[in-house]
């Protein structure tokens, strides 16, 4: 190797180690000085909430798809959904024409509404988030609190939530308790 | 006053007036705390809200070019102290829409007023 090829690599190690070096500094600075603002009034800058965002959905997908749904659409079921539903997701999700509690309104991300929910995701999928939740997002798994039967139904429900109206969905709450 | 605590002022006006517009012209209400309201009533789960980190949500129409609308629904006409009331009481104004009463407060709903009324 001639002199000057070694120098070049030698500079371009010599770089790259210095530019690791600096970045775990910056890191560990930035992690123990308490700088970051971890507050829930401090919202997350657009681009690394969309970045996590695609990452929820890319995973989800991944993890669901080779989940294979019963029928769903027996009216008992979603019947069973909504009860479930009016009982365990609207405090944090809300429902046509009724707002989330206190809790589901201050939580950061905020969890998204459900009337669309079918619009977005296959049911496999909404089975999947149902059960095992989303870390640190808030969503608990269910698998340890509803049967298999009963995240299903919510499913069936959620399949039936874009066509409700506010009217529709009080009539179904109502009919539930 | 020192010259010192003068320019401090002066520099944390202008990162102040940086951050956010100011209301516009007779609308009461603090647009930055508005904007910070908006967010702690779950207003961005199911609206665009420029300005506010977000989803791609479609549940409610986005409130992009909001100050420019004329109507805010039916035939309620967009001034300031209609829009506190349609935020606060959405189904009392009209019995049908999804949009749910929130249980913001009177100074929560004019301080997002006055934010909405900068997007244009």
């Amino acid at each position: 190797m001639t002199s000057n090829k070694r120098l070049v690599l030698l500079t371009v190690a010599a770089t790259l180690a210095a530019g690791i070096v600096l970045s775990a500094l910056a890191g560990t600075l930035l992690l123990f000085s308490g700088w970051y603002n971890i507050g829930a009034t401090k919202q997350h800058w657009q681009p690394v909430y969309t970045v996590l965002e695609r990452g929820m959905h890319y995973s989800v997908r991944h993890h669901a798809r080779d989940i294979t749904p019963p029928d769903l659409s027996a009216p008992r079921m979603v019947r069973q959904g909504a009860s479930i539903y009016a009982a365990r997701c609207v405090q944090c999700h809300g429902a046509p024409g009724v707002s989330q509690h206190d809790i589901g309104k201050s939580m950061q991300p905020i969890p998204g509404p459900l009337v669309d929910a079918a619009r977005r995701w296959k049911p496999g999928e909404m089975y999947w988030i149902t059960r095992h939740g989303i870390k640190m997002s808030g969503m608990p798994a269910w698998e340890f609190r509803l049967a298999d039967e009963d995240i299903w139904a919510v499913v069936a429900f959620m399949a039936q939530l874009p066509a409700l109206s506010p009217r529709d969905y009080a009539t179904m709450a109502e009919a539930a308790r | 006053m020192s010259w010192r605590t003068g320019c401090m002022l002066a520099l944390a006006g202008m990162l102040a007036a940086c951050g956010q517009p100011p209301a516009p012209p007779g609308v009461a209400g603090d647009p930055a705390r508005g904007r910070l309201a908006l967010t702690q009533y779950a207003c961005h789960a199911c609206h665009q809200i420029p300005g506010i980190t977000g989803s791609e949500v479609y549940v409610g129409p986005t409130l992009k070019g909001f100050a420019s609308r004329r109507i805010i629904v039916r035939n309620l006409p967009s001034t300031p102290e209609n829009l506190a009331r349609w935020i606060r009481q959405p189904q009392e104004i009209d019995p049908h829409t999804a949009m749910p009463a929130l249980g913001v407060s009177e100074e929560d709903a004019r301080d997002m007023v006055a934010y909405l009324l900068t997007l244009d």
